[in-house]
C-alpha cells in the first residue's frame, strides 16, 4: 500500500520535526520561563498555530466526520457553531486579563493567576489538581484516538501499539529537548500542513465522487435526511443547547492552550489571533463535516464505530495510494500537535506548582525535572493507552464539561473584584462534585431538567461563586488592588 | 463612552451571537432554501456565514473593548524588552 514515495514523504516529516526539536534546543535558555512559555515572546503566527493546532485532534478528522457521516450537515453547528465565535471570544475574556497579570507578575500558570489574585494555596492546589484530574484522561483518549486513527489509515499494517508508541516517542524527540518552542514550531509546520492538506483532500475526494454539485444533488435524491436538522433527534434543541456549554467554552480552561496564550509577545499578537480564529475553525470542521456527509452516500451502511472511518474509506476507495500517505500523514499531525501541548502542560503543571510545594528548586533544575516529567507521564499515558482501563475512560468521559465549570471561577476572578477565596473555593468544589454525581448516574437524570448535567453544574458554579462570595468578607483591599489596579490603569 | 458601556455592548454581542447560534425557528428551511454554491445546504452554509459574522464581531470587539496595555504598564512587565508594541 505504501510505496517508496510514500516511505519518502513520511520520512521528510519526521526529519523536518526532528530537525526542529534540534534546532529549537540549540536556541533555548536553560530557564524555567523559556522552557515552559519561550520567554513569553511568540508571535502571532506562533500563537495562532499553537493555540489552533493544540485545539484540533483526531476527533476532527475522526470522530466529527464519522458523526456527520450520521447526522447530517448539521453536525457543524452542533459540534463547532458556537465554538466559531465563542472560543476566540474567551481568548479576549479570560486570556487577555490572564496575560495582563501573567505579564505584570510573572504567573506561568492557571494555579499561579489564580492563586494569586485570591492570594491563596488552596485555589492554587484545586486548580492543579482538577486541571491534572481532567487533563489526564483527555490525554489518554486523544492518545487512543490517534493511535486508533493511525492503525485504521495504514489498514492494520501499523498495530495499535505501535502506532501509540510512534506519536508519544515522535512527539517526545522535539518537545524534551525544545520545551514550548519546540511544541510551538512544530505546530507551524503541522497545523499549516493539516490546514492546506484538508482543503486539497477535499477537493480530491469531491472529483472522484463527481464534482461538489453531483455528490451534494445525490444526498438531495437518496437521503434528503441528512439536510434537516430537526429530524435527527441528537440534535434536538435541548441538546444543541446544552453541548454550547461543553466544547466551546472549556477550549480555554485547557491548561495546554491558557498556557499558551500567556506566552504571547504582546497584545496585538493576541487581538490577531483573535480575529482570525473563527475562520480557521470553521474550515478545518467545515472540510470533516463535508467528508462524513459525502460518505453516507458514497459508502453506505456503516453503523456505530465503523462511521468512524469513513474518511480513511473514502481515501482508501476513491484516491490513490499516494493520498493514503498524505491522510496518515494529516492524522500523525493532528494527533501528535495536541498530544505534545498536553504532555508539555501537564509536565509544566507538576514542575511549576507541585514541586515548589514540596521543595524549592532553580529555574535550571526545574528545566530538568520537567524533563523528567515529561518522560514519565509519557510512559504512564502510553501504558494507560494500552490497557484503557474503564475509570480513565469514564472521567475523559466528562473531562471536556469538567473543565467547562471552571470557567465561571475564572471570568469572576478577573472582573468582579467583590470576589473572595471562600466562593471560588466552593464554586471549584460544588459543581465538579454534582457534575459526576449526574455523569455517574448517582442521581436521577430528571434532575438535570432534561439539560445535560454541564448546564446546570455551570450555573451551579455561578450561583455558588456569587452567593458564597457575598456571604463571607470581601477581600482585603490591597489584594484586590493588584488585580483589579492594573485592570484600571488598561481598561479606562 | 466608558470602558463599563463599552463592555455592556460586548455582552450584547455576544447575547447576538449566542442567539443566532441557537436559531431553532430557522431549521424549517433546511429544506426550504435552495443549495448555495449548487453544493451547500441551508444547514451548513449558515454556519459559513457564521463564521464571517463571527470574524466581524471579533473585529468590533476588539476596536470596541480590547485597550493595548499603555507604556506605564508595560514598563513594569517582567519581560518588558518583549513586551514594547
Amino acid at each position: 500500500m505504501i510505496n517508496a514515495i510514500g516511505i519518502s514523504i513520511l520520512l521528510v516529516y519526521m526529519i523536518i520535526l526532528i530537525a526542529i526539536g534540534v534546532y529549537g534546543a540549540k536556541v533555548s535558555l536553560k530557564t524555567s520561563e523559556d522552557y515552559f512559555l519561550a520567554s513569553r515572546n511568540l508571535g502571532s503566527i506562533a500563537v495562532f498555530m499553537a493555540l489552533f493546532a493544540s485545539n484540533i485532534t483526531a476527533f476532527t478528522i475522526i470522530g466529527h466526520a464519522g458523526f456527520s457521516y450520521e447526522i447530517g450537515y448539521g453536525a457543524y453547528g452542533y459540534v463547532i457553531g458556537w465554538s466559531i465565535f465563542i472560543t476566540p471570544f474567551t481568548y479576549y475574556l479570560v486570556g487577555y486579563r490572564s496575560w495582563l497579570l501573567g505579564k505584570r507578575y510573572g504567573y506561568a500558570t492557571q494555579p499561579q493567576v489564580f492563586g494569586g489574585i485570591f492570594n491563596s494555596k488552596l485555589i492554587s492546589l484545586l486548580f492543579l489538581i482538577l486541571l491534572l484530574y481532567y487533563t489526564l484522561p483527555y490525554l489518554v483518549v486523544s492518545i487512543i484516538g490517534g493511535s486508533l486513527a493511525l492503525s485504521t489509515v495504514t489498514e492494520g499494517l501499523v498495530p495499535y501499539w505501535l502506532s501509540a508508541l510512534i506519536i508519544i516517542g515522535v512527539s517526545l524527540i522535539y518537545t524534551l529537548p525544545a520545551g514550548m518552542r519546540g511544541t510551538v514550531w512544530t505546530d507551524i509546520f503541522q497545523g499549516t500542513l493539516f490546514l492546506v492538506v484538508a482543503i486539497f483532500l477535499l477537493s480530491a475526494v469531491a472529483r472522484a465522487l463527481g464534482g461538489f454539485s453531483e455528490i451534494t444533488h445525490q444526498i438531495v435524491l437518496d437521503n434528503p435526511a441528512m439536510l434537516e436538522r430537526g429530524v435527527s433527534p441528537e440534535l434536538a434543541p435541548i441538546n444543541w443547547f446544552s453541548y454550547a456549554f461543553i466544547n466551546s467554552i472549556a477550549v480555554i480552561v485547557f491548561p495546554q492552550i491558557y498556557t499558551r496564550i500567556l506566552a504571547a509577545r504582546s497584545s496585538i499578537n493576541l487581538k490577531r489571533v483573535s480575529l482570525y480564529y473563527p475562520l480557521a475553525l470553521a474550515v478545518i470542521f467545515g472540510v470533516s463535516t463535508l467528508m462524513g456527509v459525502w460518505g453516507s452516500v458514497a459508502i453506505p451502511g456503516l453503523a456505530g464505530k465503523e462511521a468512524d472511518n469513513i474518511v480513511p474509506l473514502l481515501i482508501h476507495q476513491f484516491l490513490s495510494p499516494f493520498w493514503m500517505v498524505v491522510g496518515l500523514v494529516i492524522v500523525l499531525a493532528i494527533v501528535k500537535s495536541s498530544i505534545d501541548s498536553q504532555l508539555l502542560a501537564v509536565a509544566h503543571l507538576l514542575t511549576d506548582d507541585l514541586f515548589p510545594r514540596l521543595k524549592k528548586i532553580t529555574s535550571q533544575q526545574a528545566v530538568f525535572w520537567g524533563r523528567i516529567m515529561l518522560l514519565v507521564f509519557a510512559a504512564i499515558a502510553y501504558y494507560v493507552a494500552l490497557i484503557q482501563p474503564a475509570a480513565i475512560l469514564s472521567i475523559a468521559g466528562f473531562a471536556f464539561s469538567g473543565f467547562s465549570v471552571m470557567l465561571p471561577v475564572m471570568i469572576g476572578s478577573l472582573y468582579w473584584s467583590r470576589a473572595n477565596k471562600y466562593g471560588a473555593t466552593a464554586a471549584l468544589v460544588f459543581p465538579a462534585i454534582m457534575l459526576h454525581l449526574w455523569y455517574l448516574r448517582i442521581l436521577p437524570q430528571w434532575t438535570t431538567f432534561g439539560f445535560m448535567p454541564v448546564f446546570p453544574s455551570f450555573v451551579l458554579a455561578i450561583i455558588t461563586f456569587v452567593v458564597v462570595s457575598f456571604l463571607t468578607p470581601a477581600p482585603p483591599p490591597d489584594q484586590s488592588k493588584k488585580t483589579f489596579g492594573l485592570f484600571d490603569r488598561v481598561f479606562k | 463612552m466608558t470602558f463599563k458601556t463599552r463592555f455592556i455592548v460586548v455582552i450584547l454581542i455576544v447575547a447576538v451571537m449566542f442567539i443566532l447560534h441557537n436559531s431553532f425557528w430557522l431549521w424549517d428551511l433546511d429544506s426550504q432554501v435552495p443549495l448555495l454554491f449548487g453544493f451547500m445546504p441551508f444547514a451548513y452554509s449558515y454556519y459559513v456565514g457564521y463564521a464571517l459574522l463571527s470574524l466581524l464581531a471579533m473585529k468590533v470587539i476588539i476596536d470596541l473593548a480590547w485597550p493595548d496595555p499603555p507604556e506605564d504598564v508595560t514598563e513594569q512587565f517582567t519581560d518588558k524588552e518583549h513586551s514594547k508594541q
